[in-house]
């Protein structure tokens, strides 16, 4: 029984994301595994200290790349609440109609690296082809693919016109066939099924112990979504959380692909029951400065997500935290890579839907 | 703070099923020389649609015990709490030596980094309004 | 157990064989940028006032005015796209055009140390006089 320590990480050819894991093996089964994070860490919390509370919004979105809308929205939300700003209509469905937007890029992102890991490039290619296409509605709409910088503490910075909303539509529902092949590739393809099926398999019982949030939990058939709660118009919708039961890799996949669908269902409900009309208000003055703390939480990609603004009525904020679902995530990702095989550990660590900029700001 | 009523609330959170969702600290700037500055640390527990917090106040001195027993996952959001805050959290489960974070500049939330950069920020403005005025 | 001789990729992959690639032969042939796409800044010295409102609230502090000696200056490199200068601006002195910002392959530095990006511009007299000193 041979006892080797291997450092995995921070770069690593099938490793997409620079975390770095100490894998304690025995022969070829992993035994412990012990994380360091940091090689992304930038303090952007500490920048409050430096950046208006008006202007940390643009600090904010830039904390990572893929998660960027809903980093922009949740301070901007947190802020709002403190300071009892009514936001306009048109602007709150403009906001989750971009987050909505933004989920499925990130998952197709998520899916194509998740065939890279396992070797499958045709299929990585793919499903980045199709998320082209969603960075231009983003560019079209936003100015911007990747940082948008279109939320501002009182509403948005760019209407959309109906029309333009419609043509979106028209582009998601095309998107929508050509993924649907995608989908019967990855729910079918042998060797995907082989090299995942009954790999990594979080129970219930255990997903609850480590308290795991996202497609991670969802997967294990624990019915979890920040949704649920019904805030940001969120009640007006019909939706029902996405849920597995078989708790391995391929569950976890199989739920992404679905929330793909799903997005693309709720954003036709929510361009229909928009308020129509041209020259709609979008934005509320703000002035004055914010005072007082509050928690707000969203529902992101990869799992919940929990704010926490505190302002002292000065221009400068107290504190500001995102804990990210990665970061509640990796007491997960190393309960499972205990016991596995050397070869699973670049799946099931892409299986948390890793985003290490987010985690360590 | 009292540690045994600390980790009884805890503990019955635990019992009826809450999940912990964020441990948080904040560097409180002290308003005078002579009190010391405090940190105070709120414990976020979810269970469904709900979301319900503990707060509390301590120094550098305390003692914080650790919520490992009962949530697992605890011990990323304490020793972060240990290496950037400088709190001194016992008891931890997987207990990284601070080595999670490697930062260059040793605990960057404490009190005096913190005031540094506050009153850095200030004589950068005070300097380019007087330029621009 | 999956049929491993079913291949859901085949006709795609067939497909493929006989269709023009979706790449772009980028730097050869590129796509123009959307409407509104964020790219880089555009001044005009003709009607700038120097009331100085863009540098104070530019969040990466890119610009720099002199009222006295009638200057401004912006940094392309540290400037983030993100048009605050552009909805302040009450003279309309500045614009976002869709060019993308220029690379720069050496640390060229100009005449008074200037960093690479940096564009500045000398205005005549302001058309009107300058407003009283706003506060901060």
């Amino acid at each position: 029984m041979k006892r080797t320590i291997i450092p995995f990480g921070p770069q690593h050819p099938v490793l997409p994301e620079p975390i770095v894991l100490d894998l304690l093996l025995e022969d070829e089964k992993v035994v412990d595994a012990i994380p360091t994070i940091g090689y992304i860490h930038r303090g952007l919390e500490a920048m409050v200290d430096r950046v208006e509370f008006t202007e940390m919004g643009f600090v904010v979105e830039r904390i990572c790349g893929i998660c960027s809308f809903m980093h922009g929205m949740g301070y901007c939300l947190a802020i709002e609440s403190i300071m009892n700003v009514e936001v306009p209509d048109r602007a709150r469905w403009l906001r989750i109609i971009w987050a909505e937007i933004s989920r499925i890029q990130s998952h197709l992102l998520w899916l194509g690296l998740g065939a890279d890991a396992f070797g499958f490039e045709n299929l990585f290619m793919h499903c980045w082809r199709m998320r082209e296409e969603i960075l231009d509605i983003f560019e079209k709409t936003t100015g911007g693919r990747i940082i948008h910088s279109v939320n501002r503490i009182g509403g948005v910075r760019r209407d959309v016109s109906d029309s333009e909303l419609i043509a979106i539509v028209a582009k998601l529902d095309e998107l929508g066939k050509a993924f649907d092949k995608t989908a019967k590739v990855f729910a079918s393809d042998a060797s995907i099924r082989h090299r995942l099926s009954g790999v990594g398999v979080l129970s219930m019982a255990n997903a609850r112990a480590v308290d795991a949030v996202g497609p991670m939990a969802r997967a294990s058939g624990v019915r979890m979504d920040t949704r649920l709660t019904g805030q940001n118009l969120y009640d007006q919708l019909e939706f029902e959380p996405v849920l597995e039961t078989a708790g391995d890799c391929l569950a976890r996949v199989v739920v992404r692909m679905r929330e793909v669908r799903q997005s693309i269902d709720l954003v036709h409900q929510m361009v229909a029951k928009m308020p129509k009309g041209d020259g709609l208000p979008i934005e509320t003055k703000v002035r004055g400065m914010p005072s007082g703390e509050t928690f707000t939480r969203l529902e992101q990609p990869r799992g919940e997500v929990v704010y926490y603004v505190k302002a002292n009525g000065t221009k400068y904020l107290e504190r500001f935290r995102a804990r990210t679902p990665t970061f509640a995530n990796i007491p997960a990702m190393i309960k499972l890579v205990k016991g596995c095989d050397l070869a699973d550990v670049p799946n099931i660590i892409l299986t948390i839907d890793p985003c290490i900029s987010c985690t360590e700001r | 703070m009292d540690k045994a009523a600390f980790l009884a609330r805890v503990g019955e959170y635990h019992e009826n099923g809450w999940r912990l969702a964020i441990i948080n600290a904040t560097t409180v700037p002290s308003p005078d020389e002579a009190t010391p500055g405090v940190f105070e640390i709120s414990w976020g527990f979810a269970k469904d649609l709900e979301f319900e917090t503990m707060r509390e106040s301590v120094t550098t001195a305390d003692e914080v015990p650790s919520v490992s027993e009962f949530f697992g996952a605890a011990f990323l959001y304490e020793n972060e709490m240990r290496e950037l805050f400088g709190i001194n959290v016992t008891g931890i489960g997987l207990d990284l030596q601070g080595q999670l974070y490697k930062t260059s500049a040793k605990i960057p939330f404490s009190h005096a980094a913190v005031k540094a950069r506050l009153e850095a920020t200030a004589a950068a403005t005070a300097a380019a309004s007087g330029k621009k005025a | 157990m999956a049929n491993p001789f079913r291949l859901p990729m085949a006709p795609r992959t067939i497909r493929n064989l006989f269709s023009k690639p979706s790449t772009r032969r980028y730097p050869y042939e590129i796509r123009p940028r959307f409407e509104g796409a964020r790219g880089t800044i555009k001044f005009d010295v003709e009607t700038c006032n120097y009331c100085m409102l863009c540098a104070r609230r530019c969040p990466a502090a890119a610009i720099t005015v002199s009222r006295e000696e009638r200057y401004w200056a912006i940094e392309h490199l540290t400037c983030i796209g993100c048009n605050v200068c552009v909805e302040v601006c009450n003279k309309n002195s500045l614009s976002m055009s869709t060019d993308s910002k220029s690379v720069h392959t050496h640390a060229e530095v100009g005449p008074q140390g200037q960093r690479p990006g940096h564009e500045e511009w000398h205005g005549p007299d302001p058309v009107i006089a300058a407003p009283a000193a706003a506060k901060v």
